[in-house]
């Protein structure tokens, strides 16, 4: 419990230190964009009105001052108001969460599957050439961009096969493609390392003794080949949540689904400083969190680690 | 985090029965001798080439206006004057491939150089100085490596502003923190080797042995890296540029150019398929590279 | 070769010109050359060879648990009388299960470390059908393997065990299926020497209640010689001609008592001044005390053996003396001059005089430099000499220790283990040290090769009046080659003095059970 805690604490001392360092990359800006946008003669603003603005959302404070607010008020949940279109940050975050976990989900699922099956191969293939096949797979999807894959996507299954709607943000069908593109393109790093561990754990003395005590195939494979392979594929899965949300950014955007990626991208474009430092904030929390229930989960599967956490026995 | 480093190595990681070893040069040494570079290496080599030629003299590869297209010609699929058609102004889209290199590529270049310089400083200093430094670069690693790299590189983009200049520095900083852990890990690694304890006996001082021991040591690992996040620095920038963050229009840039032939894709697929597939095998090209010296300097430290 | 000259019962395995190759990169590469042999119920043959010899493979062979890059290129291997190289998989894994018992190399790496040996038993069980339940039967093989402490070590994951219990349950796992024959592939090798008598005690005692028939593979060749029937030599994959074999035992090192009536020599003469003096040293870790007020002196020109097993603190205590490791009181004089790693000008100076050999060669050489360029470092650090008398002064030293010429150039992963060794020695020497201490620097090494470093060791003392602390655990090497001794134990010093006394009338009862455990 204890190491827990010290856990937890290291998280959100890392936690703040993504807030200053972002805050701090993104005050260099140069110029803010109410300046940007409103200082635009055709938008037929008086300089008055840009300025009321300007201090209505608090860019015309200094920036020690503004990160000392920021800070206080995203310690209360409140991470500020959209530039764009003065909408509250953390409503923004809320509503784009669900579909991107939704997304991400059925990709999670995708990525497992699609382990599961190059794993069997590449252990159990035929001919050595069949496994050296499998064994490859990791390393050509890797050289797929996100972009392309989700391009080619949309134009086989929606387009030229009418399979899957393209429009239309809810429904499972809308979501499946989408995920799939995901979930097809975050894959190598898992596929690797299970791939890799499953060969490896098939090395051991231990599986070579089993095999001597007549211990049937499919036996040594569920007790001893996989759960050996699976514990560092463990923590290959919680980098894998950090893929994710690179990949989400591309996916939703070509896909022109909602979502966290979506929002991403649009901040971006639109140089809004509150929302891209919120979802930098989140990200960094969702990832930290995914890899501490990795380290959480280990110890149990795992007698030799020691338990790090107390309540483990 | 970028680095997801898939390999083919696994391959080649036959079993084999110990060899003797009093009797003549031991397997190793036979290994080594008797390795001939692979085929797809050798194939490799030449695919970085020529792409690096393409960066460094654009002209001497593709002869026609990258820019300025003949409108009337715009949308032309595959033909003896344009081997890859043309795009939506009618430019011709082999020439604007071969000079998207020069900002690909180069851009790439600069990302690793970037990343290398600082994450290596990073990671020595981490593992080798003065302890209290070790918590604070340690943190800072943490720090880098809690926001997903893409997400890291459009922060800074957003920062500095789009160009593929400032892209290429993006992703460079979104790097750091990789080089950092491996340059770290490697130092500590080495450090702890025994021929580092005997060259100390023998009496090389602290520096001597970083100098002569451990830096030569490291390099080849951190080598290999670099080759392989230069992979990862050309999807990522292309990725950049495909979202509108990174090489602005009309200069062309691989990602930039699916993204734009992305809008004809029906009329006009090859505007997506060759850009991509330029992209798809220059990376497989850098990685089977990169995964070959890998193993070499796996080989050499034993 | 087989005892009964009438061949009333056939033989249980039956091995006939068998030949194995593995593939490498472009080649079939063959291990194992037409190998004959039989084994009889109740009999135990012994495969001797060192490593590379191929005895592995053949125990793998007759198991059918080869690489998948292995594949038997002639003869056969009869099993009761039928053929194993036939078998279906169905067969195969009657036979395994039923009729073999394993006991493989490394107990360590021999159990699942994910699940308990209790959870790895009832899997073995399930597949003997006892009659009894699987708890009963369970604790009634640890019992035949000689452990008493059934409940626990049922109930433990293999990392909480010993290597001793390990290969004892693993033992118990092999004779789970009433195996009539035991294969047992260097079953005692990663064990400390205390330990390994007891285990060849069980499977004997075993093969005798059972009936079993065991084929013991070892590179060990006295306790083949002891523990077996029948001993086949292999050399290189073939039965090796009996000249090879004699010449094999010829090297081997003889037993403690044989050492060290050969030694006539006085070796007890009085030196005026130690070269060496270790002052009640101490040193803890946590709560564990590696080392406990351990002293000692070393005259010069002599050797001194610091002698335990592992995790007696030896290792630890070679540091401390060689500066690596602050003691946490205590004191360490090199010829009156205190080595003391807090003052590292002093201490640079210090180790002009105090080198050392590394247990592994393979680590202890920097992979990117030459053989030249390694034995001349401490030259160059210590700006020994010119451009020109360094180079001298390396050919010198490959010539004394026996390296030729051809090799400077070389990097060291191109150099066989005793040659590494030799360049070790090499650098070791290149200052003239006062003392060198010598971690271990033969356990990586084959018998035959052993036993020429050992030889070059002795030469080079006797030549330049070298002193040695020498870190072993192998008191056959420390009675051929060690003047006094100290025997540790947990970290304090059990007994000490001149390796004659000790060894010939040891006074306490831990170094009489190190004693008989080598006979």
């Amino acid at each position: 419990m204890q190491q827990l805690l010290r856990r937890a604490g290291v998280l959100a001392l890392v936690l703040f230190l993504v807030y200053t360092l972002v805050f701090v990359v993104l005050v260099v800006l140069p110029g803010d964009p109410i300046s940007n946008r409103l200082s635009d003669p055709d938008a037929g603003y008086t300089p008055q009105t840009v300025d009321l603005l300007k201090s209505y959302y608090g860019v015309d404070k200094p920036a020690a001052l503004r990160y000392a607010e920021g800070l206080l008020r995203a310690l209360q949940g409140d991470l500020g108001h959209s530039l764009a279109d003065g909408q509250s940050v953390t409503g923004k975050l809320a509503d784009a969460f669900t579909p991107t976990l939704m997304l991400g989900g059925i990709a999670l699922l995708i990525v497992l599957v699609l382990t599961a099956v190059v794993g069997l191969g590449a252990l159990y293939g035929r001919i050595p050439a069949l496994r050296v096949a499998f064994m490859s797979v990791p390393s050509l999807i890797y050289s797929l961009p996100v972009y392309l894959v989700a391009v080619v996507f949309i134009q086989a299954f929606s387009f030229q096969l009418g399979w899957v709607p393209l429009n239309g943000d809810g429904g499972f069908a809308a979501t499946f493609l989408p995920a799939c593109v995901l979930g097809i393109t975050i894959s190598p790093p898992l596929i690797q390392v299970f791939v890799r561990s499953l060969i490896n754990a098939d090395r051991q003395p231990h599986i070579t003794v089993a095999r001597a005590r007549g211990i049937p195939e499919w036996r040594i494979f569920t007790r001893h080949l996989l759960p050996g392979a699976a514990l560092p594929s463990l923590t290959v899965l919680g980098i894998t949540i950090g893929y994710l949300m690179s990949g989400a950014v591309v996916t939703e955007t070509v896909f022109t689904r909602y979502g966290l990626g979506a929002l991403t991208q649009k901040a971006v474009q639109e140089h809004d400083q509150p929302v891209l430092l919120g979802i930098v904030v989140v990200n960094a929390a969702v990832f930290m969190l995914a890899n501490l229930l990795v380290d959480v989960i280990y110890p149990r599967f795992d007698p030799r680690v020691q338990p790090r956490f107390s309540h483990a026995k | 985090m970028p680095s997801s480093a898939p390999d083919t190595r696994l391959a080649d990681l036959g079993t084999e029965p110990d060899p003797g070893t009093e009797a003549g040069p031991s397997g190793t040494t036979r290994r080594l001798r008797g390795r001939r570079i692979p085929p797809t290496v050798v194939l490799s080599v030449l695919v970085i080439a020529v792409v690096l030629v393409s960066a460094v003299v654009p002209s001497l590869l593709a002869g026609q206006d990258p820019i300025n297209g003949v409108p009337s010609d715009k949308l032309a699929s595959m033909s003896g004057t344009h081997w890859l058609g043309t795009d939506y102004l009618g430019r011709d889209m082999y020439s604007r491939i071969v000079h998207g290199a020069r900002t690909s590529v180069l851009s790439a270049i600069l990302a690793v150089a970037v990343a290398v310089s600082l994450g290596t400083v990073t990671g020595l200093a981490a593992a080798l100085g003065p302890r209290w430094l070790e918590t604070p670069l340690m943190r800072l690693i943490d720090v880098l490596l809690a926001i997903p790299s893409l997400l890291l590189a459009m922060v800074f983009v957003a920062a500095f502003g789009f160009s593929s200049a400032n892209a290429a520095v993006a992703v460079g900083l979104s790097m750091i923190a990789t080089f950092a852990r491996v340059a770290r890990i490697e130092a500590l690694r080495v450090r702890s080797a025994p021929y580092i304890e005997a060259a100390e006996i023998a009496g090389t001082t602290r520096v001597g042995v970083v100098v002569a021991h451990l830096l030569p040591n490291i390099a080849t690992t951190l080598i290999s890296l670099a080759v392989l996040e230069f992979g990862a620095a050309i999807l990522a920038l292309s990725t950049l540029s495909f979202l509108g963050f990174g090489a602005q229009p009309p200069n062309p840039e691989w990602g930039q150019l699916v993204a734009e032939g992305a809008n004809f894709f029906y009329a006009a697929p090859w505007l997506v398929y060759a850009p991509a597939a330029v992209v798809v095998i220059v990376v497989l090209a850098v990685n089977r590279l990169s995964t070959y010296l890998d193993a070499r300097a796996f080989d050499e430290s034993l | 070769m087989s005892r009964s000259e009438a061949p009333a019962d056939p033989p249980l395995l039956r091995v006939r010109d068998l030949s194995i190759a593995y593939r490498t990169a472009r080649q079939w590469n063959p291990v194992v050359h037409d190998i004959s042999f039989d084994l009889r119920a109740g009999e135990t043959v012994a495969l001797i060879g060192e490593s590379g010899s191929g005895k592995t493979t053949l125990a793998g062979a007759v198991l059918r648990i080869l690489p998948a890059n292995a594949r038997t290129t002639g003869g056969t291997i009869l099993f009761d009388g039928a053929d194993l190289g036939r078998a279906s998989r169905r067969q195969l894994r009657q036979i395994r299960s039923h009729e073999l018992g394993y006991v493989p190399q490394d107990p360590t790496m021999s159990f699942n470390p994910l699940r308990t040996v209790r959870s790895q038993l009832y899997e073995i069980l399930r597949l003997t059908g006892p009659e009894r339940g699987p708890a009963a039967e369970a604790e009634e093989l640890l019992r035949r393997a000689g452990i008493a402490d059934t409940a626990r070590v049922l109930d433990s994951y293999p990392h909480q065990l010993s290597g001793g219990l390990l290969q004892r349950a693993l033992i118990a796992a092999a004779i789970a299926g009433r195996p009539r024959l035991l294969i047992a592939d260097e079953p005692t090798s990663a064990l400390d020497a205390t330990i390994q008598k007891g285990i060849l005690d069980t499977l004997e005692q075993l093969r005798a209640e059972l009936g079993l028939a065991v084929l013991l593979i070892t590179h060990d060749l006295a306790l083949a010689a002891a523990h077996s029937d029948q001993v086949i030599t292999l050399d290189r994959g073939r039965v090796a001609s009996s000249p090879y074999a004699e010449a094999l035992f010829a090297s081997a090192p003889k037993p403690v008592a044989v050492t060290l009536a050969e030694r006539t020599e006085d070796t007890t003469r009085e030196a005026p001044q130690p070269a060496l003096t270790v002052d009640s040293v101490r040193k803890t870790f946590g709560q564990l005390t590696a080392v406990d007020a351990v002293s000692f002196t070393v005259a010069s020109g002599t050797t001194h053996a610091l002698v335990g097993e592992s995790g007696s603190g030896k290792t630890t205590l070679a540091r401390i003396v060689l500066g690596l490791l602050p003691a946490d009181s205590g004191a360490v004089r090199l010829a009156g001059r205190p080595v003391d790693p807090t003052n590292r000008v002093a201490l640079r100076e210090v180790r002009r005089d105090l080198q050392i050999v590394h247990q592994n060669p393979y680590g202890s050489l920097d992979p990117r430099y030459t053989v030249s360029r390694i034995i001349g470092e401490p030259l160059v650090r210590y700006r020994a000499g010119d451009r020109r008398q360094r180079q001298a002064r390396i050919g010198e030293l490959a010539d004394a220790v026996g390296l030729p010429a051809n090799v400077l150039q070389r990097r060291a992963r191109e150099l066989s283990g005793g040659q590494r060794q030799r360049v070790a020695i090499a650098r070791a020497l290149a200052l003239n040290p006062k003392l060198i201490v010598l971690d271990e620097p033969t356990s990586a090494l084959d018998v035959r090769i052993q036993d020429q470093v050992l030889q070059l060791l002795q030469t080079l003392q006797r030549e330049r009046s070298l002193t040695y602390l020498f870190i072993s655990h192998d008191l056959r090497v420390v009675a051929g080659l060690a003047h006094t001794v100290t025997i540790l134990r947990s970290g304090t010093d059990v007994e000490s003095g001149p390796v004659a006394d000790v060894f010939r009338s040891p006074a306490e009862e831990y170094t009489r059970t190190l004693l008989e455990s080598v006979l």
